[in-house]
């Protein structure tokens, strides 16, 4: 029973459809990064990533909210998510093992967890 | 011992992304996952100057130059159909591990699409971040 009401949830699908998208670009960004240099990698990939950021600009109706702390947080997020993307390509660049590559980035959240504990003080979780 | 230079890269990346993922918890307490989204993008945006290629793009196959736009696309997708899951009642708890899989996709497809293997060794330190990545993320 909870598996078919998981698998008739639509947040189960949007996950396994995010789980697809960014497999699908770590892949594409392997093929890409054997011919082309890192930083064009990076500057295409920003050109890529347009479409989708209109889209939610005019589903919103153009309407954001004013805050500017959330918004400086925000671009300095994407300033730090596009210099580590630089640095994405560059591995892969590289010629090296695409799955090493992958899983290695994808610890990220380590550095986010130990960041989090030094900088905003939260609770450390031993699970963690 | 020998560290092959792709290490140094990843480790730029862990480090830049580890970041990056506090500032999106600390923009999201401020505006919704959406208005961060787009300023995200708009982040990327304020770097293209620095890496404008310039008359060097036209060298590249038009096939290669096809697969960068649509790793952003793919990307900017991705992103969103998480934004998506957690708003259609998606607990963070579960979707944010299960999303945090996408490595998988990677490691299923890599020997038919590049040709590449992993030897036994590798498979073991995969299988280890693969389930550190389900921990942190819960």
């Amino acid at each position: 029973m909870a598996l078919k009401d998981t698998l008739k949830a639509r947040w189960f699908w949007y996950s396994n459809l995010c789980v697809l998208c960014w497999g699908g670009w770590a892949l594409l960004s392997r093929l890409g990064s054997r011919e082309i240099s890192p930083q064009t990698m990076q500057f295409l990939f920003t050109i890529g990533t347009l479409p989708v950021g209109l889209a939610l600009l005019m589903a919103r109706k153009f309407k954001m909210e004013p805050s500017p702390r959330g918004i400086t947080y925000a671009l300095l997020n994407g300033v730090l998510a596009g210099i580590g993307g630089l640095a994405l390509f560059a591995a892969y660049h590289t010629g090296s093992n695409t799955a090493m590559v992958t899983v290695a980035t994808a610890l990220y959240p380590m550095i986010t967890v130990v960041l989090a504990v030094v900088l905003l003080r939260i609770g450390f979780d031993w699970f963690k | 011992m020998h560290v092959p230079p792709w290490f140094w890269f990843a480790l730029v990346t862990l480090l830049c992304w580890g970041g990056a993922g506090l500032l999106q918890k600390l923009s999201t307490n401020h505006i919704s996952a959406e208005s961060s989204l787009i300023w995200l993008v708009v982040g990327f945006l304020l770097l293209e100057p620095f890496f404008y290629p310039g008359k060097s793009i036209f060298t590249y196959s038009s096939v290669n130059l096809a697969w960068a736009l649509l790793s952003g696309v793919l990307n900017a997708l991705g992103a969103w159909a998480l934004f998506a899951a957690l708003k259609s009642g998606g607990k963070a708890s579960i979707v944010a591990p299960v999303t945090a899989l996408y490595p998988l996709v990677v490691i299923a497809l890599v020997p038919f699409v590049l040709k590449e293997s992993i030897t036994p060794l590798q498979v073991a330190g995969i299988t280890c971040s693969l389930i550190a990545i389900v921990l942190l993320s819960a």
